[in-house]
């Protein structure tokens, strides 16, 4: 394994570590290999981000080279037969909220993270979260807000978990800029977070993965 | 004006420079910094018509004021949403526009700039904001992107003012985007005649003012407005040059508007709302680069033409307190939100006083004895160098519970009287 690669990532050059995925091709190395590799070194970079020696920029540009790096790879790649099963998590800015800056950075994270990720948008309707969460089936669901208002909507959306029948199924996390345990509290919710890392945090601890 | 209100506003006013100048006052006010639909909503007025009544509006807030015993009245963080309909702006949403009517106006991040523009944009600021950012922003501005505009010094004498203007000036787009700019403008006059009724009243019964306008830090004036978080990040990485000459350029405007809103209003206090200066948007070295220069350069310039600016803190500065000590002490009225209160004791104390920062989750949904015990909190630990002022995290908060606002003057009455 060349950590060649991962440094590249993880220092942010990205023309560099292009340059590296494409010799590692020509010189036919295996494409799923090259890709596992890329992830790793964004595995790397949530790390540090836990820890706080990375921040949303690194995250930012790690995501874009990766995706970079994906369309380099995935036109090699073989279908894979099968591919492991991943947690699901259903994440959405809640209704009367349409701040999604926040939400799609822990979407990028939760993805890179290797979760299955279904991100249903901003302004989403409680019913529509019960819906996605019958249809997906989902081990966690996320309500992100940055509005004062989006308190009222996170609670009306655990209420209607609720009201369905659904809530011993999932884990709710709350989060946003606003968000602390006063507002978890407030909606009825499993955990809080007002930052990436505490997502992370909670997604490993919910879905028995070490932190 | 009367001679109580007179009194009573020098009085509040006096004590909040006190404060600021870091000697201790006669009691702990509340200074509530921004405010956009709490009185409203407490007067049973919808958020539409908040945005487009602006006597009623100002009217519910000199209501609150006096109802929740605020010492200073704060500022309309709204503005005019028939100016948005007029423009028909696309960078904000807004109830009445196409939100519900109980929804709050909402702000649009976008790449209103590409990252290949940055030259143009450079070297012809003007032409670019008109022929490439108005069309953008707003449907009403369109026409300015589909004529082709020459340079306005191509027309610096009567022949070509009168050929080149003339003809530009007679095309049909140009004609609907300069009529929504009229619109707008009689818009924002009602609205500003409706502002600065309400301060004068406001200032007859004794109430300052908070602050008179916003200016927003270059970087993020660059990162929420021309490129998005998104963006701004990436050019940290692909294009730093350009995002820094962009950011010095837009840093000449910020320090130019603060001159100028300070003369306007009147008002000595400037809001700067910061947004991605907070721990865990950039490492200290990126901060230092691209957000520290510029901002502490508008700090510093608002203080040397004789004003107090009023950073609010947006997010949790706790990791960026030590560079908030370089500024001049007793100078800077610093709004915080979240942040490590103890650990600002210890690094600011001595050098900025703290208004804040009862968390904006307590009053929407805590209760009043919560409200109390963490007024208390702050008043014990800041109540002996008494450079305190007090507020929610983020101004009034549009879901924050009267009750709730209630139990914020009882408590600075019962604790925070020396």
């Amino acid at each position: 394994m060349s950590t060649e690669l991962t440094d590249a990532i993880v220092g942010m050059r990205e023309d560099e570590a292009l340059a590296i995925v494409r010799r590692m091709l020509d010189a036919g190395a295996d494409p799923a290999a090259v890709l596992d590799q890329a992830k790793d070194a964004m595995g790397v970079l949530g790390q540090r981000f836990e820890c706080g020696d990375a921040f949303i920029p690194e995250l930012i540009m790690g995501g874009e080279i990766m995706k970079d790096i994906s369309a380099e790879v995935k036109p090699r790649l073989k279908k894979e037969a099968g591919a492991p099963t991943r947690d699901t998590v259903v994440i959405g800015t809640v209704q009367g909220d349409i701040h999604d800056i926040g939400k799609d950075v822990v979407v990028l994270m939760l993805d890179v993270d290797g979760y299955d990720v279904h991100d249903l948008g901003f302004d989403i309707a409680p019913e529509r979260f019960v819906a996605a969460i019958v249809e997906l089936k989902p081990k966690v669901v996320g309500l992100s807000g940055l509005l004062t208002l989006a308190f009222d909507s996170m609670k009306a959306t655990v209420d209607a978990i609720v009201a369905a029948g659904l809530r011993d199924q999932v884990r709710i996390m709350v989060g946003g800029a606003p968000v602390d345990q006063q507002v978890q509290d407030y909606t009825g919710a499993d955990g809080w977070g007002s930052d990436v890392a505490a997502a992370l945090r909670l997604m490993h601890e919910w879905t028995g993965r070490a932190a | 004006m009367s001679t109580d209100g007179e009194r009573l506003y020098r009085e509040r006013e006096q004590r909040f420079n006190d404060i600021v100048a870091l000697k201790k006052p006669d009691r702990v006010p509340i200074v509530p910094h921004v405010i956009h639909y709490f009185a409203t909503k407490w007067k049973g007025i919808s958020n539409r018509d908040a945005g487009f009544d602006h006597a009623r509006h100002y009217e519910a807030i000199k209501d609150a004021t006096i109802e929740f015993g605020w010492d200073f009245t704060p500022t309309n963080g709204m503005f005019a949403a028939d100016g948005y309909a007029a423009l028909g702006t696309t960078q904000l949403r807004w109830p009445g526009g196409d939100l519900p009517d109980d929804a709050s106006f909402q702000f649009v991040e976008a790449e209103y700039m590409k990252a290949e523009e940055y030259d143009e944009f450079l070297s012809d600021p003007n032409g670019f904001t008109l022929t490439k950012i108005f069309p953008r922003i707003a449907g009403g501005l369109e026409g300015f992107g589909q004529v082709p505009i020459p340079p306005l010094y191509w027309m610096a004498n009567t022949y070509y003012l009168m050929n080149v203007g003339g003809a530009v000036l007679a095309a049909p787009p140009i004609r609907k985007a300069l009529e929504s700019l009229l619109a707008m403008s009689d818009a924002v006059a009602g609205y500003f005649a409706a502002d600065a009724a309400n301060a004068q009243e406001m200032a007859a019964l004794g109430y300052p003012r908070t602050w008179g306008a916003p200016i927003i830090p270059a970087f993020d004036v660059v990162s929420d407005m021309f490129r998005s978080l998104r963006g701004s990040t990436l050019d940290m990485y692909r294009h730093p040059e350009q995002l820094l000459a962009t950011i010095d350029l837009v840093q000449e405007a910020q320090v130019g508007l603060a001159r100028m809103v300070m003369a306007v209003t009147g008002n000595p206090r400037v809001f700067i709302p910061m947004h991605r200066g907070a721990g865990g948007f950039m490492s200290d070295e990126q901060f230092e680069k691209f957000y520290w220069p510029t901002f502490k350069g508008l700090v510093l310039a608002i203080i040397e033409a004789g004003g107090v600016p009023n950073p609010l803190f947006e997010g949790d500065y706790t990791p960026r307190l030590k560079y908030l000590a370089e500024f001049p002490p007793g100078k800077v009225a610093g709004h915080f939100d979240r942040i490590d209160r103890a650990k600002f004791k210890e690094v600011l104390g001595d050098s900025m006083c703290f208004w804040g920062n009862v968390p904006v989750s307590l009053l929407c949904t805590g209760t009043p004895q919560q409200v109390k015990d963490d007024v208390k909190e702050l008043i014990d630990l800041f109540g002996d160098g008494g450079a305190l002022m007090l507020d929610s995290g983020l101004g009034v908060p549009d879901e924050a519970r009267p009750e709730n606002m209630h139990a914020l003057r009882e408590a600075a009455d019962e604790y925070g009287v020396f």
